[in-house]
C-alpha cells in the first residue's frame, strides 16, 4: 500500500495541476474538440461494424472513466465495479422490456439502480484500502453476478435479458447503428464531463488528498469516509449510466456483463491509460475493446495471448500509462 | 440421522484435504505480497503449469516413478519461473501494485494460452499413484485414498513451511523483511535476494500444488483463474504476509467450500464470497493481518 | 407548450436522421459487397460465417464443430447446393460478450450470407435482432435452450442440434418404467441449461409415475469438488441419480461419484453430454456402466454412420462427437435448402428449410424439422469397454422426439 498512491497518481499530482501550464491546456482543449468532431462524424464514413465497435468503445470508456474516479483520483482500486455497471444495464433492460423504452426512462433507471447498488454496498467497502478494498469489491461483484444468475424471474438467469426493444426518443426507435452511436456519444460526453468536473473541483482535490494521505486529511477536518462513500455512489451511478448505454447498443444483458472479467478489463483499461487521467482510461478502454471485439474473433482463439502481450509491453514501455506519453512530451524528459 | 452425520464427517475430512492443498498454494502468494508488495496474479498459472506437467508425466498410466518425476520437474520449473518473475518485477519495485498486477496478469494470460497451445483445450486428468488410486473405508464411509494421503502430505508440508517461517533464522529474516524492508536493508542484507528466494520457493510450492492437486482438480483451461481467486481469498482472509494467517485462512476456506456447501446446499453459489465479505467486514485487515490494510500510504 | 417542444424535437431528429441515414446506409452497402446477389439461378458463391468457440471453456466443442463442418464440405466438393462455399471462421469465445461481436463481425464486416455455429445459448438468444436486422439466417449447431426455437423464436434462427429438455425428458420417461420410479435424485449445475434439463426430466419422470426425492444445484463452473453434494445424495436414500454435466465438470463428477463409493450402490444416469466426446477417456473406468440419453452415438450401427465415423477417424484419429455431427448436419440441411432457395437472404433460405423434409442420410439417423428444431431419435447409451476403449454403446432407440412444449 505504501507505494500505491505515489505511483498511480502521476499525471494529476495532489491538489490538481491546474496552474502548471496554459499552453498545453489550450492544446488539450483543441485535441479534445477534434476528437469529439471525429467521434460525431464517424458514422458518416464508417461501415456499421466499425461504427458499432466505436459505440462499444464509448460505452466501455464511460464505465472505465467512472472507475478511474475511484482508482486514480480517490485511490480505491475496485474489482467489483462491473457489478454497478451490470446493475444499471439490467435495470435499463428490465424497464425497456416491462415498462417503456422511451428516453430518458431506461437511462434514469440505470443511473438510479447503479447508484443505489453502490450505496447499499459502499458503506462496507470504503472502510478498507488497497488490496483489501480490491478483494472486498471482488466479493461484492461476484455476489452481484451470482444474484443475476439466480434471480431468473427478473434477470433471465444465465441466458440474460434478450429481445430488449430499441431505446426510443420521442416515440422514434433508435434502430440504425449511426443513431445509436450519436445517442451513446451524447451521454458519454455528459458522463465524462460530470466526472471531469468532479475531479477538477475542490471536492476532487480533497479526494486526491485522501488518496495520498488519508490521516492528514482527516486531521485537517475532512470527513474522509463520507467523501469516499459519496464518490463510490457517484461512480456507481455513472457506471449505471454506462450500463444503460450498453443496453441501448447491444439490446442484451447477461451475467457476463457484471462478471469478474468485465471488472478486471475495466481496471486494466484504467491502468493502461494511466490511472487518474480520465482521458487515458478512454484510450485504455479503446485498446481493450478493439483487441477483444474487433480483432478477437479473427485471432483463432488467441485473443487473450495478444492481450497478455499488450499488458506486458504497456507496463515496461509506458510506465505512466498512455497518459504518461503526453506528460513526457510536455516536460521534455520524464523525470 | 446417522447418514447426515456421516455426510458431515466426510465433508470435514474433505475440507482438510482441500485446506492443506490451498495452504501450499497460497503461502507463496502471501509471503511475496507481504514482503515485496508484489501482487502476483500469475500464481494461478503456475499452479496450472504444474498440473499440466503432471498430465504429461503421469497421464492415464500411473506409476510412482512418473508421479515423483512430475513433482521434481514441477519443482524445478517452479523455481525457475519464480526467479524469472522476480527479475521481471524488479524494474517495477518503485511502482504501484496495480502496475505489478497488470504485468503479472499479462504474464498469466500468456502462460495460460501457451499451455493451451501445447496441451490442447480438452480437460485432462491425472491418475493418483498406484495404491492411492482406489477408495478405502474409514468409520463406515468410503473415501478416496489419495485425499487421505493429501491430508498427510499437506499437513507435513504446512508444518515445515510454518516452522521455517516462524522459528528459523531464515524465517526471521523473511518476517523482518515483511515488517520493514528498509530496516533489513540497512543491516546489510540484500533484500532483492531475499525477495528472489521467497518468490522462487513460493512458485515452487504453487507448481508442486498443481501436481499434488492434479488427481483432484485435473488440468484444464480456466483452472488458473479459479485457483487464483481461491488463493487470493485465502490470503486476504488470513492476512497478508502471515504464514499462520495463510494456514488458518486455507483451512477455513477448505471447510467453507465443503462443509459449508453440504450444510447450505441452496446457498452453495454464494457461500465463498459471503465468507470473505463477512471476515473483511469484521476484520478489515484479515484475521492475522498486521496494519497493512488500514494504515495509510507512506 | 409541451406539444410544441415535442414537435420541434421530433422534427429536429428527423432532420438529423435524413442527413445521416443515407451515408450510413451506403457505408453499409459498401461493406457487404462480397456475398449476397447470387440468387437461386445457380452458380455463384455462398459465404458462411462459422462462429464457434476457439478460446475459453468451450474451445474443445468448437474444435469438433469446425471439423464436422469441414468434413461435410470436403465430402461434397466444397459446395452447398450449386454454390461454391467460402467459410469465414470467427471465435465465439465463452460468453455473449465475445460471441455477439463475433456474429456481428461476420455479418457486417465479412458480409456472410448464413451463420452457422454458436455453443452458448445466451449468445444464440442475444443475436436474434442482429439477424433480423440484416435479414440473414443462423443455424444453431449446438446451443440447447428451449427459447431459441420456442418462446423467443424468430423466423431466421434454425437449429440442427437438440433442446436441453428433449434429451432429459427421454431419460425421465425411460427411468420411470425401469424400476427406479420411487426414488431418483436429480443434480445439475446452477444455471439456465441445468434448470431446463432438470425441469424436462422431472416433468417426464413424474408423468410416468416417478418421484424425485431430492435435488441439488451445484455452483456452475466453480465446483471442482462434488463431495458435499455426493454426501447429500447418499443421505437422501436415492435409488438412482440423474445428472447433467459436461466438460471438466463431467469428468470430475463421474470420477468422484465412483471414488466416494456411490457408483456401486446408486446407479448413475445422465444427459448424454456427461460421457460424450473427449471427456470419456479422461473419466476412465469410473464411467463404466453409466447410462445416458443423447441424439447420437458414434456406435450407431448404420451404414451412413459407419462411413461418417470412418472418414472422421481417418482424418483426426479419434471418433466423432455429437458436436461434429451437428455442424455436419448443418451442412447437410443447407445443401438441401440452397438447391431450392430463391436467394441467399434469411427469408428465402428459411422458406427453403421448411421444405427439406426428412434428412435420411444423417449419421444420427433420420430426422426432420419440427418447427425450427429437430425431431429426432433419442438413444439410450451405456458406457462399455470395447477392445480396451470406452464407448457409448447403444442400448435402445427411445424413439423420435420433438422439442418438448
Amino acid at each position: 500500500m505504501r507505494t500505491l498512491s505515489a505511483l498511480t497518481a502521476a499525471p494529476t499530482r495532489s491538489g490538481g495541476s491546474a496552474p502548471t501550464a496554459r499552453r498545453p491546456r489550450r492544446w488539450g482543449a483543441l485535441t479534445g474538440a477534434l476528437v469529439v468532431v471525429v467521434l460525431a462524424t464517424a458514422p458518416l464514413f464508417l461501415a456499421p461494424f466499425a461504427t458499432t465497435t466505436l459505440t462499444r468503445i464509448l460505452v466501455f470508456a464511460l464505465f472505465a472513466v467512472s472507475l478511474d474516479l475511484l482508482v486514480g483520483v480517490t485511490g480505491l482500486p475496485s474489482l467489483g465495479h462491473a457489478g454497478y455497471f451490470g446493475a444499471g444495464a439490467y435495470a435499463a433492460g428490465w424497464v425497456s422490456l416491462n415498462v417503456t423504452a422511451e428516453m430518458p426512462v431506461p437511462l434514469l433507471a440505470g443511473a438510479a439502480v447503479g447508484a443505489l447498488a453502490a450505496a447499499l454496498t459502499g458503506w462496507i467497502t470504503v472502510r478498507s484500502r488497497g488490496v483489501f478494498f480490491l478483494m472486498l469489491t471482488l466479493a461484492i461483484g461476484e455476489t452481484l453476478q451470482q444474484v443475476a444468475e439466480t434471480w431468473q424471474s427478473v434477470t433471465g438467469g444465465a441466458n440474460g435479458l434478450t429481445g430488449i426493444p430499441s431505446t426510443r426518443i420521442a416515440g422514434q426507435p433508435l434502430t440504425n447503428a449511426g443513431f445509436v452511436h450519436w445517442y451513446v456519444l451524447v451521454f458519454f460526453l455528459a458522463g465524462f464531463g460530470l466526472v471531469w468536473m468532479v475531479a477538477r473541483s475542490r471536492f476532487g482535490a480533497a479526494l486526491r488528498g485522501i488518496r495520498d494521505n488519508e490521516p492528514r486529511m482527516r486531521a485537517l477536518g475532512y470527513p474522509t469516509a463520507l467523501y469516499k462513500y459519496a464518490t463510490f455512489v457517484l461512480a456507481g451511478g455513472v457506471a449505471g449510466i454506462a450500463g444503460a448505454l450498453l443496453v441501448a447498443q447491444q439490446r442484451l444483458v447477461t451475467p457476463a456483463d457484471l462478471g469478474f472479467t468485465t471488472a478486471a478489463f475495466a481496471l486494466l483499461a484504467v491502468i493502461i491509460g494511466g490511472a487518474g487521467s480520465l482521458w487515458g482510461a478512454c484510450v485504455g478502454a479503446a485498446l481493450v475493446i478493439v483487441i477483444r471485439d474487433a480483432l478477437g474473433p479473427s485471432l483463432g482463439g488467441h485473443g487473450t495471448l495478444v492481450l497478455g502481450i499488450v499488458f506486458v509491453v504497456v507496463v515496461y514501455g509506458l510506465p505512466r500509462g498512455v497518459a504518461g506519453l503526453r506528460r513526457l512530451r510536455r516536460n521534455g524528459t520524464d523525470r | 440421522m446417522s447418514a447426515v452425520l456421516e455426510a458431515g464427517l466426510v465433508s470435514v475430512l474433505n475440507g482438510f484435504a482441500i485446506g492443506f492443498l490451498l495452504f501450499i498454494l497460497a503461502i507463496g502468494l502471501s509471503l511475496v505480497f507481504g514482503m515485496m508488495d508484489v501482487l502476483n496474479l500469475a500464481h494461478g498459472a503456475l499452479f496450472l503449469g504444474g498440473a499440466y506437467l503432471g498430465t504429461a508425466f503421469v497421464g492415464a498410466r500411473p506409476s510412482w516413478g512418473a508421479f515423483l518425476a512430475a513433482l521434481a520437474v514441477a519443482a524445478v520449473a517452479g523455481l525457475a519461473a519464480g526467479g524469472a518473475l522476480s527479475l521481471m518485477t524488479e524494474p517495477l519495485r518503485k511502482r504501484s501494485h496495480l502496475d505489478q498486477a497488470l504485468l503479472t496478469l499479462g504474464v498469466a494470460l500468456v502462460v495460460a494460452e501457451l499451455l493451451t497451445i501445447v496441451f490442447g483445450d480438452d480437460p485432462l486428468t491425472i491418475a493418483a499413484p498406484p495404491g492411492l488410486n482406489g477408495s478405502i473405508g474409514i468409520l463406515g464411509i468410503t473415501y478416496p485414498a489419495y485425499r487421505l494421503a493429501l491430508i498427510g502430505v499437506g499437513a507435513v508440508l504446512a508444518l515445515v513451511v510454518y516452522l521455517v517461517v516462524d522459528r528459523t533464522r531464515v524465517g526471521a529474516l523473511i518476517r523482518a523483511t515483511v515488517a520493514d524492508r528498509e530496516m533489513v536493508a540497512t543491516l546489510g542484507v540484500d533484500n532483492r535476494l531475499v525477495k528472489a528466494a521467497v518468490f522462487a520457493v513460493g512458485s515452487l510450492l504453487a507448481t508442486t500444488a498443481g501436481v499434488l492437486g492434479g488427481p483432484v482438480y485435473g488440468a484444464r483451461p480456466g483452472l488458473d483463474a479459479a485457483v487464483l481467486i481461491l488463493a487470493l481469498v485465502v490470503v486476504v482472509i488470513g492476512g497478508l504476509g502471515s504464514a499462520r494467517g495463510a494456514l488458518v485462512g486455507a483451512l477455513i476456506i477448505g471447510q467453507v467450500d465443503t462443509l459449508g456447501r453440504a450444510l447450505l446446499p441452496d446457498l452453495a453459489s454464494f457461500i465463498l464470497f459471503g465468507a470473505l465479505a463477512l471476515v473483511l467486514v469484521l476484520r478489515p485487515q484479515g484475521l492475522f493481518g498486521g496494519a497493512h490494510g488500514t494504515v495509510p500510504a507512506r | 407548450m409541451a406539444e410544441h417542444q415535442l414537435i420541434t424535437r421530433r422534427r429536429l431528429l428527423g432532420l438529423f436522421g435524413a442527413a445521416a441515414t443515407l451515408p450510413v446506409l451506403s457505408a453499409c452497402g459498401s461493406s457487404v459487397g462480397g456475398g449476397g446477389g447470387g440468387g437461386g439461378a445457380g452458380g455463384g458463391t455462398v459465404k458462411i460465417g462459422l462462429v464457434v468457440p476457439q478460446s475459453g471453456v468451450y474451445a474443445a466443442l468448437g474444435t469438433d464443430m469446425q471439423r464436422g463442418w469441414e468434413l461435410w464440405l470436403e465430402q461434397h466438393n466444397q459446395k452447398l447446393g450449386d454454390y461454391s462455399v467460402q467459410t469465414v471462421i470467427a471465435d465465439e469465445g465463452e460468453t455473449p460478450q465475445t460471441g455477439v461481436p463475433a456474429v456481428q463481425k461476420v455479418l457486417q464486416s465479412d458480409g456472410v450470407d448464413v451463420v452457422v455455429g454458436i455453443v452458448n445459448s445466451a449468445t444464440a438468444l442475444g443475436v436474434a435482432n442482429l439477424l433480423a436486422e440484416s435479414k440473414k439466417l443462423l443455424i444453431v449447431a449446438n446451443a440447447g435452450a428451449a427459447d431459441i426455437t420456442g418462446k423467443a423464436r424468430t423466423p431466421h434462427i434454425w437449429r440442427t442440434s437438440f433442446t436441453n429438455a428433449q434429451i432429459s425428458a427421454a431419460m425421465g420417461t425411460h427411468l420411470a418404467r425401469s424400476g427406479f420410479s420411487d426414488a431418483v435424485y436429480a443434480i445439475a449445475p446452477d444455471y439456465a441449461a441445468g434448470t431446463e434439463v432438470i425441469t424436462g426430466f422431472t416433468k417426464a419422470f413424474e408423468t410416468g409415475g416417478g418421484k424425485v426425492i431430492g435435488q441439488a444445484k451445484t455452483p456452475f463452473g466453480k465446483t471442482s469438488d462434488f463431495q458435499p453434494f455426493l454426501s447429500g445424495i447418499q443421505a437422501s436414500g436415492a435409488k438412482a441419480t440423474f445428472c447433467f454435466y459436461s466438460g471438466s465438470e463431467a469428468i470430475t463428477f463421474v470420477r468422484q461419484y465412483t471414488q466416494f463409493g456411490l457408483a456401486s450402490s446408486i446407479p448413475l444416469y445422465g444427459s448424454g453430454f456427461l460421457t460424450e466426446g473427449n471427456v470419456l477417456p479422461q473419466q476412465g473406468d469410473a464411467a463404466l456402466g453409466v447410462q445416458t440419453t443423447l441424439h447420437y452415438s458414434d456406435q450407431l450401427d448404420t451404414p451412413v454412420n459407419k462411413d461418417f465415423v470412418q472418414a472422421y477417424q481417418a482424418k483426426h484419429g479419434e471418433a466423432p462427437s455429437c458436436f461434429a455431427v451437428q455442424t455436419y448436419d448443418a451442412g447437410n440441411v443447407l445443401n438441401r435448402a440452397l438447391r431450392t432457395a430463391s436467394g441467399l437472404d434469411g427469408d428465402a433460405v428459411a422458406a427453403a428449410l421448411e421444405g427439406v423434409g426428412t434428412i435420411d442420410d444423417s449419421p444420427r439417423g433420420p430426422w426432420s424439422f419440427d418447427g425450427q428444431s429437430p425431431r429426432q431419435s433419442i438413444y439410450l447409451r451405456k458406457v462399455e469397454k470395447v477392445d480396451g476403449t470406452l464407448v457409448n454403446a447403444v442400448v435402445e432407440d427411445l424413439g423420435q422426439q420433438s422439442q418438448p412444449v
